[in-house]
C-alpha cells in the first residue's frame, strides 16, 4: 500500500505551457538622474580629483607664503604659461624628445634584433637571458659615468643609457611574447611556407603584439624618467638643453615657480603619450584584433 | 571476442576497393614472410593479423596502380597520397612514445577519407605526419609520388582549435593571407578568389569582421574557406567540428558535404566520431588505441543514408572493432597533441 502510493507520487504527468511573447512585457527601466550619470564619467571624476589636488596646493602655497619653498599652483601655472608663450619651455621640450625618440627608436630596433637572435637558437635565447638578467636591474642612471667618459658631453652619452633603459625590457616582453604565440598559429604559418624572418613579420610579431606593446610602454616610461634624470645630471648638450636642464637652471635662479612648470610639463607629456599614442595604437590594434580588451 | 566481424573482413573482397589485383594471396603471403621478427610479436591477435592482410592488400593495389601511371590507363586509380608502414615516434620527458605502428592507406583524387579511432590512437599525429610537421620513425608519405618532408600549402591544414585564424586580420583578410604569401594569386585574382569560397561558405557579409567577433562555428567555416580557396591537392581536417556544440556540429557537417558535392575536393579527415566518419566519410580507415594501427579499412554507406539501417550496422561494426581490445588509457594523450609547432 504505502509502496504504491510512493510509486504514483513519483509519477508525473507531462506539463505543457504557453509562453508569452516579448510584446507582453513592458520594459521595466527608469532613466538614472543627471547627478547618477555625471558621477558615472570616469573622465570627470579623474578631473574631480584633480581639481581638488591643485586646490589643495594652491591653498597650502597660499598659507605658506613662502615661494622659495612651495609657490601656489596659480604662480606655477603662470610660470607655465609665459615660458610657454615665450617659446623657452616647447624648445626645451622638443630637445628632450629628439634626444628621446633617437634613443627609443634604436633601443627597440636592438630590442627587436636581440629577440629575432634569441627565438632562432637556443644560444641565443640563453644570451638574451644572461644579458636581461645582468642589465635589466641595473639603472640606465648608473651607466652616464662610464658614458659620459665614452661619448662625451652630449647627446650621445644621453642616447647611450635610453638604449640601455629602453633595450632590456623591451627584448624581455617581445621573447615573452614570441614564446607565448600558440602552436596553431606556428603551424597555420608554416603550412603557408613561411619561415625565418616573414614568418616572424608576418606571424610572431602579429601574435605576439600585446606583449611587444606592453614592452614598448615599459621601456617609453623609463627612457622618459632617465632622460629627465641624465640631463639634470649634466643637461646641456651642444648648446640647447632639455627640460631636466630647464628645471636644473631654474633652481639654480631661484626660481622655484619655473622648477613646477618643468615638471607639470614633464607630467602632461608623460600623459599624453600614455592616453594619446599608446592608447590610439591600442585601440586601432589589438583592440580591434579581439586580443585586448 | 568479436572475431567473426574480422574474418569477414579480411575473407570478403566487397569491403575492400575493387582493384585490387588477384594475386592477393601470393603477395599477401611474401609480404608477411618479409616481415621483421618483432613484429610478430604484435601480430598474436586474430584482429591484427586481419589488419595486416588488409594492408597488404592496399600495398598490392598501389603497386598496380604505379605500373597503371606508366601505362596511362588507371588514372583514377591513382592514389594521391600514399602511407606506407609508418611509424612515428615520439620522445616525452619520460618516454619514448608510439604513436602509431606501421600504418599503410591510400587515398584517392575526391576521396572522403576519414581516419577514425579512440582518442591516444595516433589518429591527428599520423595527420600532423602528412601535413609534414613531424617527420615518420619508419615508412613514408608520398603526395603524388613525392616524399613529404616539410609542411606545404599543397596540403592546408583545418584544425580544431579556433585560433587557427589569425586574429589580427579580417575574414577576407585571412582568406587572402595564404593565397598571397605562397604567391599562388595576388592582388584583385587573390581578393575574387578569397569571396568566392568565403561566400561559399555563407559569411559574405562577415567578409570584413575581425574573427573575435564570429561564433566558433563561423570561424570554423573561415577557417575551412581559407583551406579550400588554396585549392590544395589535399584538405587535412583535425577534428574541426569537435569544439562545437552538437547542433552546430550537425549543421557542419551538411555544409561541408555539400561544398564537397560542389567542387569534389580531396579531404582526410580525423575524428573519434563513429557518426561522423559514417556520415563524412566514402572511406573509412580504423585505427586501433595506443599505438594505432590499422584494424580495417571499408567503405562507408552511400551519401544520404547516414540514418539507415546499413549506417546503424555499421556503426555496430565499427564500435565492435575499435572496442574489441580492452583499451589500456593511454598516458600520453596530452603530449601527443603538444606535438609539432
Amino acid at each position: 500500500m504505502l509502496q504504491t502510493q510512493t510509486l504514483s507520487a513519483v509519477e508525473r504527468p507531462n506539463i505543457y505551457c504557453e509562453t508569452l511573447g516579448p510584446e507582453q512585457f513592458g520594459i521595466i527601466q527608469k532613466p538614472l538622474t543627471l547627478a547618477e550619470k555625471i558621477y558615472n564619467q570616469v573622465w570627470l571624476r579623474k578631473i574631480g580629483i584633480l581639481v581638488f589636488l591643485a586646490l589643495g596646493w594652491e591653498i597650502y602655497g597660499r598659507w605658506l607664503d613662502n615661494p622659495l619653498l612651495v609657490p601656489p599652483f596659480s604662480a606655477a601655472v603662470s610660470a607655465l604659461m609665459t615660458d610657454v608663450a615665450n617659446g623657452t619651455i616647447p624648445l626645451r621640450a622638443w630637445a628632450s624628445i629628439q634626444v628621446l625618440m633617437i634613443g627609443f627608436a634604436s633601443g627597440t630596433l636592438l630590442a627587436g634584433l636581440l629577440t629575432v637572435f634569441a627565438i632562432s637558437s637556443k644560444l641565443g635565447t640563453d644570451f638574451l637571458d644572461t644579458m636581461t638578467a645582468m642589465f635589466n636591474p641595473l639603472p640606465a642612471i648608473a651607466l652616464l659615468p662610464l658614458a659620459l667618459i665614452w661619448f662625451g658631453l652630449g647627446s650621445g652619452s644621453l642616447v647611450f643609457v635610453l638604449i640601455h633603459s629602453v633595450m632590456w625590457a623591451v627584448s624581455l616582453n617581445m621573447l615573452a611574447g614570441f614564446r607565448g604565440v600558440s602552436t596553431t598559429a606556428r603551424k597555420v604559418g608554416r603550412n603557408y611556407n613561411l619561415t625565418g624572418l616573414s614568418f616572424v613579420a608576418r606571424i610572431l610579431i602579429p601574435a605576439a603584439f600585446p606583449s611587444i606593446l606592453a614592452g614598448l610602454k615599459i621601456g617609453w616610461a623609463f627612457a622618459w624618467r632617465t632622460l629627465i634624470a641624465a640631463e639634470l645630471v649634466f643637461g646641456v648638450s651642444s648648446g640647447k638643453g632639455g627640460l631636466g636642464w630647464y628645471i636644473f637652471e631654474s633652481k639654480n635662479q631661484l626660481n622655484i615657480a619655473e622648477v613646477f612648470a618643468g615638471l607639470l610639463t614633464i607630467i602632461m607629456i608623460g600623459l599624453a603619450v600614455e592616453n594619446v599614442v599608446f592608447r590610439v595604437i591600442e585601440k586601432r590594434t589589438v583592440q580591434r584584433w579581439g586580443m585586448q580588451s | 571476442m568479436f572475431p567473426q566481424a574480422d574474418r569477414q573482413l579480411c575473407g570478403n573482397p566487397p569491403n575492400l576497393r575493387p582493384d585490387i589485383g588477384t594475386q592477393r594471396l601470393s603477395r599477401k603471403d611474401k609480404k608477411t614472410t618479409r616481415a621483421p621478427g618483432g613484429r610478430n610479436k604484435l601480430m598474436m591477435s586474430g584482429t591484427t593479423v586481419a589488419s595486416q592482410s588488409a594492408v597488404a592488400g592496399v600495398a598490392e593495389r598501389k603497386e598496380t596502380a604505379g605500373r597503371g601511371r606508366v601505362s596511362n590507363d588507371s588514372a583514377a586509380g591513382q592514389p594521391l597520397l600514399d602511407v606506407r608502414g609508418v611509424t612515428i615516434q615520439y620522445k616525452t620527458q619520460a618516454h619514448l612514445v608510439t604513436a602509431t605502428y606501421r600504418v599503410s592507406f591510400s587515398v584517392l583524387q575526391g576521396d572522403r577519407f576519414v581516419v577514425v579511432g579512440p582518442s591516444g590512437c595516433g589518429k591527428s599525429t599520423l595527420l600532423k605526419a602528412v601535413g609534414g610537421y613531424l617527420a615518420p620513425t619508419e615508412g613514408e608519405i608520398r603526395l603524388k609520388g613525392e616524399l613529404i618532408t616539410k609542411p606545404g600549402p599543397d596540403r592546408i591544414m583545418v584544425f580544431q582549435e579556433f585560433d587557427q585564424l589569425l586574429p589580427w586580420m579580417t575574414v577576407l583578410e585571412n582568406v587572402v593571407f595564404p593565397l598571397k604569401t605562397t604567391g599562388t594569386l595576388s592582388g584583385k585574382a587573390a581578393i575574387a578568389r578569397a569571396m568566392h569560397y568565403i561566400e561559399k561558405v555563407k559569411l559574405a557579409e562577415f567578409a570584413n569582421s575581425y574573427p573575435h567577433t564570429l561564433s566558433g562555428g563561423m570561424k570554423q567555416r573561415v577557417a575551412i574557406a581559407r583551406g579550400m580557396a588554396m585549392e590544395p591537392d589535399i584538405l587535412l581536417m583535425d577534428e574541426p567540428f569537435a569544439a562545437l556544440d552538437a547542433l552546430t556540429r550537425t549543421r557542419m557537417q551538411d555544409e561541408l558535404l555539400s561544398l564537397w558535392d560542389e567542387t569534389r575536393f580531396t579531404v582526410l579527415f580525423v575524428t573519434h566520431s563513429i557518426p561522423e566518419a559514417i556520415k563524412l566519410g566514402s572511406r573509412i580507415l580504423l585505427l586501433s588505441p595506443h599505438p594505432g594501427q590499422v584494424k580495417a579499412e571499408i567503405n562507408s554507406v552511400p551519401r544520404g543514408q547516414e540514418n539507415s539501417s546499413e549506417a546503424a550496422a555499421l556503426g555496430r561494426e565499427i564500435h565492435d572493432m575499435l572496442f574489441a581490445d580492452q583499451i589500456e588509457e593511454a598516458p600520453h594523450v596530452a603530449n601527443a597533441n603538444a606535438l609539432g609547432g
